[in-house]
């Protein structure tokens, strides 16, 4: 039983990949090193994807704009006028969490069991709502939102500044560490086949869940914020 | 024992989720059967609130795991 919580506690470490010999030793965690392999393979598609492009679309370009397409509706839906800047950016994040939680399947820790990388990822969210608020009402106008239905609510608006990246982060991680902590102890309990089967609802389905549920807050609060 | 009993009353926060989000499938339901055309979108919104109800009950879980590994 010791054994068993040993190795189940080993694994929820962030362990250390390797460790760069520069500035008296720079460590590099494992998540840091599957990103760099998930960033490798996006990479790798896209330019797949977009070599040779014709006006008939072949195979794989046809899978890239319809792609493209899709985001770009999605933004267009949600954000209204100024979309164009955005959709790039959920494009982006939504691929990069998409390949971070389904990597779980091939027996890859996943990035995002690392609150570093869900706390960055809130981060950049957090940045970009802000960020395009002061930007589209200007520093007067951006202020002017905090106190925007109603001035009693300014409180509750400058918490919302440290609480919705909180809970961006925070779904995103609990989700994949609990995923990840389920699937670890049924692979210790239950050997081949099974792990498959419960696999496909924990690591695909609710990978994929997250992936759509942060893009589209992130896209809401932008909304919000554009408006 | 009082890690176990400290990480027991965190996750109790479940319950909250689970009546929540079978209160909304519930009335998701209802709406569908009502006005099928509409099926899409109800269903959109369904996704989106059932994962934003969850969130709590994965906030008392992720409090329990630290709870276990974090306190002496």
């Amino acid at each position: 039983m010791d054994a068993l919580r040993d190795e189940l506690l080993g694994k929820l470490d962030n362990k250390i990949a390797f460790t760069i010999p520069v500035f008296g030793g720079i460590p590099v965690p494992e998540s840091v090193v599957v990103t760099w392999g998930i960033m490798l393979f996006l990479v790798l598609l896209s330019i797949i994807c977009t070599r040779r492009l014709k006006k008939v679309p072949g195979k794989a370009q046809l899978v890239a704009e319809m792609f493209v397409g899709f985001i770009n509706k999605f933004t267009k839906n949600t954000l209204g006028e100024h979309w164009k800047p955005f959709a790039a950016y959920f494009g982006t994040i939504g691929l990069y969490i998409g390949c971070a939680n389904l990597i779980g399947m091939f027996g890859i820790t996943p990035p995002t069991k690392d609150l570093n990388v869900t706390a960055a990822l809130a981060i950049m969210s957090a940045a970009l709502i802000y960020g395009a608020s002061f930007r589209y009402h200007g520093f007067k106008g951006g202020l002017h939102k905090f106190v925007e239905p109603m001035p009693l609510l300014a409180p509750i608006n400058v918490m919302e500044v440290v609480i919705r990246p909180l809970s961006l982060c925070m779904r995103l991680f609990g989700n994949v560490l609990g995923s990840f902590i389920i699937m670890e102890l049924i692979k210790l309990a239950m050997p081949a086949i099974v792990p498959m089967a419960l696999s496909m609802y924990f690591d695909v389905f609710d990978g994929i869940i997250q992936t759509i549920v942060f893009v589209f807050l992130t896209a809401l609060f932008t909304q919000e914020a554009l408006e | 024992m009082s890690i176990a009993i400290g990480a027991a009353i965190a996750v109790l926060t479940g319950i909250g989720a689970g009546i929540g989000i079978g209160l909304a499938t519930a009335k998701a339901t209802d709406a569908i059967a009502r006005q099928p055309e509409a099926a899409d979108k109800i269903q959109r919104s369904l996704l989106i609130g059932c994962a934003l109800a969850e969130a709590t009950a994965i906030y008392g879980l992720v409090i329990g795991i630290m709870i276990i590994l974090f306190v002496k």
